[in-house]
């Protein structure tokens, strides 16, 4: 799941000052599970800025939208036309950085601004807790190391570790961050495979993560045909 | 049992045990919510829309709800019985006030019907029907209305007042009232008939039976009914030092605890039945026992013994076995032991009989002794028009049956003068939930069942004086949040939830489970509201709270003070702490003086962190919630929760230069009569 976090209310109004009508625009899908940005926060986020507003004697209209993703046209162009039809002049999203961008890419001549800091993926340990475990880095090793991955959960993202600043299980950046390496090996450890990590692994293809340019992805199998194709082939 | 499951709340099938059991199906959740809401006033409309002898059912009701509560799972049922009347005995200037506006619906759909019999089931029969517009005649042989209730049950249980308070509601709809007036000699059944559309015939069973044993013809001995009757209507039997009451039924019950008020030094009661046969509630027992009564159980009577034809005393054998396999009557005796007592005074009390007299030399078919035909499910009788209900027709049984038997009667008699027809009118079986499990008994936090303390025994002989005191509000209040407001939890709205298992993590009660989509099982459901609170998808809705609706609700509570005050102020406190309704209210001068506005809730843990900020964007210069603090808490983690929402909502205002300390959360287990204004008294000075 991606994990966003809210950005500070201070923030957003900061982006939003002298615009008269803004939506704030929630997603229903990651960052409602991540308590980020669903429709709740959707209300404390309005609401934390309509007081803000009202102190600072401004008359700025402050309303509420939520939909089931902001990531797919379908779920989006309600949302679309609500800012055109009710003439909102900025909307805010909740929803993680692919909803910001999707939404700005469609919306036309009106600002959105980004409502959360969309951190990384990660898994929810507990109510309120997540934990980063992918990088979205393109070509998956997890085969290799026990299934715990070095690029995301290594702070050098080293491929053969650990380095030299693990200690007692611990990263050397914090104490708070457990050695990737050191979980990589225990894990070995477990399944009784230590031996795979005698193997030198190669330098990384990095152009298959973020290094290699934005990447798209298209399902041919899955893709629909285009109409003048399908014209054809009938 | 009724239906379980994973149904949820709003499923209109599924009600909670004490609603199914309740024979006249009282909402007894709704009840306890308007007392918790301090709304008497509401909680009386509520009971006396189904059950037109509420004031009498507060006194005297078998309340088959109690023994159904799903507290009896956790420690003790609610007392539910005692909270109604509370809410009747507090209610009564608001009532007589009603009284005056009751429109007068008899008669206005132009066909007659006559009632014979005024107890609880004819008199509930001629509401309903005078209700629903048909011109209601009620005929009643005694002097007073009320039937059993006012001739049967002692004053010491049932005050006549309280009887007249009901029956006055009813006649205030225009139904006519004929006392000491006895069909079958007054008037021929067939003339009553004739002179109406519909008849209903709703006796009691004034009728004693007898025993046929030697002796029984003496002087001293007597019948239970006569007995009651002549003691009801305050005269006082003459009764010798020793007195032996024959039975162990309510009624026995009522006739020794009678004959000891009115004298008799030494009353024994003496039954067939063992000690957990007999038919009596177990609590008339123990009251009985508590008033110095002998109970002597197993012993079938013989002879009654008897001296210049007074009698002297009674003898008895030993019943060996009451009920046969198949559960009929059939008592077994061992000769062999036998005992004796002394007797000034035998008084039968073994059981009652209808007095049918009223239909003889009419076409009404005799179905055999003291019953004629009858149709359970139609209630219609033999002869097209007459039908029957209560005890006439059913048999023995508490007044609550007889009331829900005469709403059943009004309908198959509106069905029949509306149709032409008879219909079948549906009985008081309901689908419920079944009994709390255990895992989830476990979690809810206990509460002593609240007890209020009888007159003293010693003292309550003297006299017929009500032994039981009603509830105090506190205890009332007190009483009333114990409710666990079984099936009215919560409701996921399955289009929004987005499976983030955050209910799950967060109910108290481990009741919360995905099933595709979240799931709170109505069976279990606590209706805390902490995962309606705390869902990020506002998919979770609660039948008795409205999620997120406090702008609105602190907008309405404004407009109706007279718009917001000079430095307004808002606290949240627990309406659990409050004793009294006055505390739950905003007295409109204090708040235009001091700026403070209080908004009561069902636990505070409810409240959303939007619901937090909403003060803030109506003009509040600052919230204080007051939650409850260590066992007074209602619900478990309620105050970790709320504690976290006030310092999420507090970042909020920090970070939009309001400041968090303009939120602040207090805690206290005191009552809100002396707490809340201590801690917004400080909340005033802090914020200026």
């Amino acid at each position: 799941m991606i994990i966003a976090d809210q950005k500070p209310v201070a923030e957003i109004k900061g982006f939003i000052e002298g615009k008269k009508k803004v939506l704030i625009a929630g997603c229903g899908t990651c960052v409602t599970v991540c308590l980020a940005g669903g429709e709740t926060e959707v209300k404390n986020v309005a609401s934390a800025l309509r007081i803000a507003f009202k102190n600072d004697g401004k008359d700025v209209e402050i309303l509420e939208d939520t939909v089931e993703r902001q990531c797919d046209d379908e779920f989006v162009e309600p949302l679309l036309a609500r800012v055109k039809n009710e003439g909102f002049d900025a909307v805010v999203t909740l929803a993680c950085g692919v909803g910001c961008n999707f939404l700005s890419t469609r919306i036309g001549p009106v600002q959105v601004f980004p409502g959360v800091n969309t951190s990384f993926l990660g898994s929810n340990e507990a109510q309120g807790d997540y934990l980063e475990l992918c990088a979205g880095c393109g070509e998956c090793i997890l085969h290799l190391t026990g299934g715990i991955c070095p690029m995301a959960r290594c702070s050098k993202q080293i491929m053969n570790g650990p380095c030299g600043g693990t200690s007692d299980g611990k990263c050397e950046i914090s104490q708070d961050i457990d050695c990737g390496w050191y979980l990589i090996v225990k894990r070995m450890q477990e399944l009784d495979i230590l031996g795979q990590y005698d193997e030198i692994q190669a330098a990384r293809d990095w152009s298959k993560g973020t290094h290699g340019g934005p990447r798209r992805l298209t399902k041919e199998t899955a893709a629909m045909a285009a109409e003048d194709d399908a014209a054809k082939e009938s | 049992m009724g239906e379980s499951g994973s149904k949820q709340s709003l499923d209109e099938n599924l009600k909670a045990p004490c609603v199914a059991a309740c024979p006249v199906h009282t909402d007894n959740r709704r009840l306890t919510e308007y007392v918790a809401h301090g709304r008497y006033e509401d909680a009386l409309e509520l009971t006396l829309s189904v059950n037109p002898f509420s004031s009498v059912c507060g006194r005297i009701c078998s309340h088959a709800c109690e023994q159904e509560c799903r507290r009896n799972n956790v420690e003790k049922p609610l007392s539910l019985r005692m909270l109604k009347r509370f809410i009747v005995d507090n209610t009564r200037d608001y009532r007589l006030a009603r009284r005056g506006k009751i429109k007068k619906t008899a008669g206005t759909k132009g066909k007659k019907v006559a009632v014979v019999g005024a107890g609880p089931s004819g008199m509930t029969a001629a509401h309903d029907l005078a209700k629903d517009g048909f011109s209601v005649t009620v005929f009643e042989r005694a002097e007073k209305p009320g039937g059993m209730l006012s001739y049967a049950i002692p004053k010491y249980r049932l005050p006549y007042d309280i009887v007249r308070e009901d029956v006055d509601d009813i006649l205030a709809l225009g139904v006519e009232l004929k006392t000491g007036f006895d069909v079958g000699k007054d008037v021929t059944f067939d003339q009553l008939k004739k002179d109406h559309d519909a008849v209903l015939i709703a006796g009691g069973l004034f009728d004693s039976r007898t025993l046929a044993l030697p002796g029984m013809d003496a002087d001293g001995v007597i019948l239970a009914m006569p007995f009651l009757r002549e003691a009801a209507e305050g005269g006082t039997p003459v009764l010798g030092k020793k007195v032996v009451v024959i039975g162990g039924g309510n009624v026995a019950v009522d006739v020794a605890r009678t004959a000891k008020r009115l004298g008799a030094e030494e009353v024994t009661m003496i039954c067939l039945e063992g000690e957990d046969e007999m038919p009596a509630w177990d609590w008339e027992i123990q009251e009985t026992v508590e008033e110095g009564i002998r109970i002597s159980n197993s012993w079938g009577p013989t002879e009654v013994r008897t001296d210049g034809g007074r009698v002297t005393g009674i003898d008895f054998k030993e019943c060996t076995c009451v009920f046969d396999d198949t559960g009929r009557f059939n008592p077994q005796y061992d000769e062999s032991n036998t005992c004796s007592f002394d007797a000034d005074n035998v008084i039968v009390s073994i059981g009652q009989q209808a007095d049918i007299s009223c239909v003889e030399g009419s076409k009404v078919k005799i179905a055999g002794g003291t019953r004629f035909e009858y149709d359970r499910a139609t209630l219609a009788t033999s002869e097209p028009g007459v039908f029957a209900s209560g005890e006439i027709a059913v048999g023995p049984g508490a007044a609550i049956e007889a009331v829900a038997e005469g709403r059943r009667a009004a309908q198959a008699i509106a069905h029949w003068l509306d149709k032409g027809d008879v219909a079948s009118i549906p009985g008081t079986d309901m689908p419920h939930v079944g009994e709390l499990p255990e895992r989830v008994a476990e979690k809810v936090i206990k509460r002593d069942r609240t007890e209020v303390e009888f007159a003293d025994p010693v003292e309550r002989l003297t006299n017929f004086e009500v032994i039981e005191p009603c509830f105090t509000e506190k205890e009332a209040r007190q009483e009333a949040a114990r409710c666990m407001s079984c099936t009215l939890g919560a409701v996921v709205d399955e289009e929004k939830c987005a499976v983030c298992l955050t209910c799950v993590r967060v109910c108290p009660f481990d009741v919360a489970k995905i099933e595709k989509k979240a799931v709170m099982p109505a069976d279990e459901c606590q209706a805390c509201g902490l995962c309606a609170a705390e869902c990020p998808a506002v998919a979770i809705k609660l039948e008795r709270w409205g999620v997120h609706e406090m702008k609105n609700r602190i907008a309405g509570k404004l407009e109706r003070l007279g718009g917001k005050p000079d430095k307004f102020l808002l606290g949240f406190g627990c309406l659990f702490q409050a004793e009294t309704r006055d505390a739950l209210q905003n007295d409109p001068a204090a708040v235009k003086s001091d700026g403070i506005v209080r908004i009561s809730v069902p636990c505070t843990a409810r409240l959303t962190v939007s619901d937090l900020l909403a003060p803030f964007e109506l003009g509040a210069g600052g919230v204080t919630v007051i939650a409850c603090e260590g066992d007074s808490c209602q619900y478990p983690i309620a105050l970790d929760r709320i504690e976290r929402r006030v310092k999420e909502a507090g970042g909020f205002l920090e970070a939009i230069g309001v400041g968090a300390d303009k939120i602040q959360l207090m805690k206290t287990n005191g009552p809100a009569e002396t707490e809340w204004p201590k801690i917004l008294s400080e909340a005033r000075e802090k914020l200026g």
